[in-house]
């Protein structure tokens, strides 16, 4: 590699890397979100031995560096099982995984927000356990948890920046990539930099509109 | 597949090291932002709009970027500007430069908690305005802030995983090398895992009872 | 001397003080009394300075307290009580006593702490000084913020309805104490609701009604058919507490 000053052809390399980076972000934030509510459901339902194991799964990806569960993915499980695996395969399984956790969380507390006398008000009246969890819970916890989820994927966004560790072509890795190659850190940093905060702050509002529509929904309109 | 955690037992002395080095990084980096945290608090609530705007762009623009480029941006760009410092004291110094965006939020919401009416009580005795922060707003504020700061600290101990990209040879560093040296990645990840599970959770721990200890004489005594 | 001089104070379209003027010379005990909404508070703070004046003056000793290099000096001549105490919580009954004396009048640690005990101890507090806030009753914290006032020596002292917040019991214990102050000389500004009491020790009383002073009489005066109690306001006023 030679070393040379910037091209046109960067700002095409920094887009592919943030599509790559933007890529991964919403698939394995949709995969959190669909995990992370089914264990929460699972919460709800009392059931008997997965709930414990769940919560134990949860904190231990909660309570560890992103970093660590990615090596442990990327270089531990295809050493365990003689396996081989993609560095892109490697951060879809780590980042849904630890997103599902801190969903999970967010949605368990969003559940539980709700009171008790709503959940048994509408048992009494006959209400099976889904259709409280449909009509009376869902609603209600969706409102509640959006300002915490909105948040959480922010932070996501962020962490999606360790993938390029074991090797993901994305956004870091690209300005890795434009940094060696043309020795101008302070550009190359600051507008990859950039290019992160941007979507941040664009995720932030479209969270923030998302959640008015919401409350708007769920408000009492009156007689 | 062989799951042998034995193999481990002669690197855990240099394992011990890495962690140690964490430990002093996160110490150090958590009187950093503490001591950054407060003074950006002090300028979020100031009544210079100035200030308040300056440290309002500081804050946004560290929390919603990754830590890896912030990271990256100083030890490479440093250099350019003929400031040569080594890789511990520049992961430090980016751990407290980050951590201080949240600490100051923190602290922020601990000084708007004040009751007025102590800050009026302090202002009528004639106590000048440094005064009444170094000697009232700001040791209620801290003394209030222990647990959300702890979370901070928390937070910080998974982030300083990441300063093994930086070649420091901080718990996740070290790990790194003893696999290169074992060969058996799954074994020594999943017990790096967990170590920085229980790492947390000390921590967590500690936290409470120094929040206990410290507002023991502010909480109301039992009739 | 303390001078109120024509003095205005709006918060927002709502005025508050309206050309209220009002002399204390030293030694003497006033008590302001009105129904609530009236001014009595707003015209405390004032004085200390928490509010800024829309018209007219406030002077301490001849110190402006609308200039901020005076205001100073003017909060060192006076001293306030608040109604819900303020305390530093996070200091000692002794620390918040001893605190401003330290700070601002520069007094040696020792000095101001046997100050503080001599305080306390004529409170009946002697036995308190390592006592948080948090574990005193609310007379208890009460009294502290007296001898917290008390410590600075000032030449007024300022009380806002510094028994409002207490039960019965705490209130008599306090006012005890007040007493024994004007008894003693020092110049007291009172705003409170305890009329027998002003009645007993104010050498003044003067009487605020939506933002205007309306009499400013000395208390046997005030209390006079042909006095305070010809207003038909004042009459109003007393009869209504009269029956609490």
């Amino acid at each position: 590699m030679r070393f040379s000053d910037f091209t046109p052809f960067d700002i095409w390399l920094l887009l592919q890397g943030l599509g790559v980076s933007l890529g991964l972000f919403f698939s394995t934030s949709l995969i959190g979100l669909l995990i992370g509510t089914l264990w929460a459901v699972c919460r709800f339902y009392r059931v008997p031995v997965l709930t414990p194991v769940i919560t134990f799964f949860a904190e231990l990806l909660k309570n560890s560096p992103v970093l660590v569960q990615l090596f442990l993915v990327f270089f531990g499980l295809p050493g365990l099982f003689h396996i081989r695996i993609t560095p892109t395969t490697a951060a879809m399984i780590t980042l849904s995984a630890n997103s599902a956790a801190f969903v999970y969380v967010i949605a368990v507390s969003a559940i539980e927000s709700i009171g008790r006398d709503q959940i048994e008000a509408a048992r009494v009246f006959g209400l099976t356990r889904w259709q409280v969890l449909r009509h009376v819970v869902a609603p209600q916890a969706m409102a509640f948890a959006i300002g915490p989820l909105t948040a959480l994927l922010v932070n996501q966004l962020q962490v999606t920046s360790l993938i390029s560790v074991i090797g993901v072509v994305d956004l870091t890795k690209i300005g890795n990539i434009l940094n060696l190659r043309t020795l101008k850190p302070f550009i190359v940093w600051t507008v990859v930099g950039l290019l992160y905060y941007v979507c941040a702050k664009l995720l932030a509002w479209l969270g923030a509109r998302f959640e008015n529509r919401l409350r708007a929904h769920a408000a009492w309109r009156g007689l | 597949m062989r799951f042998d955690l034995s193999i481990l037992l002669p690197h855990l002395g240099f394992l011990a090291q890495g962690a140690l080095l964490t430990a002093e990084a996160c110490a150090l980096a958590l009187i950093g932002s503490v001591i950054m945290g407060a003074f950006v608090a002090i300028a979020r609530t100031s009544s210079s709009s100035v200030l308040r705007r300056i440290s309002f762009v500081y804050v946004d623009i560290f929390r919603n970027v990754p830590f890896i480029v912030q990271l990256f941006f100083f030890y490479y760009g440093l250099p350019e500007i003929g400031i040569y410092i080594d890789a511990f004291t520049t992961g430090v110094v980016a751990l407290s430069i980050a951590g201080g965006a949240y600490a100051s939020d923190v602290i922020r919401a601990g000084i708007m908690a004040i009751d007025p009416g102590i800050i009026e009580a302090a202002e009528v005795s004639g106590l000048s305005r440094r005064v009444v922060f170094t000697k009232i707003v700001l040791p209620i504020a801290l003394r209030t802030s222990v647990r959300p700061l702890g979370s901070v600290l928390i937070n910080m101990v998974l982030t300083s995983s990441i300063l093994s990209t930086i070649t420091l040879n901080e718990l996740t560093g070290s790990a790194q090398i003893v696999v290169s040296q074992t060969y058996r990645p799954f074994e020594v990840y999943i017990v790096l895992l967990v170590v920085y599970a229980v790492l947390t959770y000390l921590v967590s721990l500690g936290i409470a009872l120094l929040h206990r200890r410290l507002n023991r004489d502010m909480m109301e005594a039992v009739a | 001397m303390l001078k109120v001089e024509n003095v205005q104070k709006a918060f927002g379209p709502t005025t508050v003080l309206d050309g209220v003027n009002l002399t204390i010379n030293p030694g003497e005990v006033v008590s302001i009394l009105g129904s609530s909404g009236s001014g009595k508070s707003t015209l405390i703070r004032c004085i200390n300075g928490l509010e800024k004046l829309n018209g007219g003056s406030i002077t301490v000793d001849d110190f402006d307290v609308s200039k901020p290099k005076e205001l100073a000096e003017a909060r060192k001549r006076s001293g306030t009580v608040f109604q819900l105490f303020n305390l530093y919580p996070h200091m000692t009954v002794l620390g918040n006593i001893t605190l401003a004396p330290i700070e601002v009048l520069r007094k040696p640690r020792a000095e101001a702490e046997a100050t503080a005990r001599a305080l306390l101890q004529s409170v009946g507090l002697g036995d308190r000084a390592d006592a948080y806030p948090a574990q005193l009753s609310g007379g208890q914290r009460q009294r502290v913020g007296i001898c917290r006032a008390l410590a600075m020596q000032p030449r007024y002292l300022l009380l806002d309805e510094v028994t409002s917040a207490l039960d019965p019991e705490m209130t008599s214990e306090v006012l005890a104490i007040l007493a024994k102050l004007a008894a003693e000389g020092t110049t007291m500004l009172f705003v409170t609701h305890e009329i027998e009491f002003a009645r007993q020790i104010s050498n003044r009383i003067v009487f605020l009604d939506k933002g205007k002073l309306l009499v400013d009489l000395p208390t046997a005066d005030f209390f006079a058919a042909e006095g305070g109690m010809a207003h038909q306001r004042i009459a109003q006023f007393l009869s209504k507490m009269r029956k609490e």
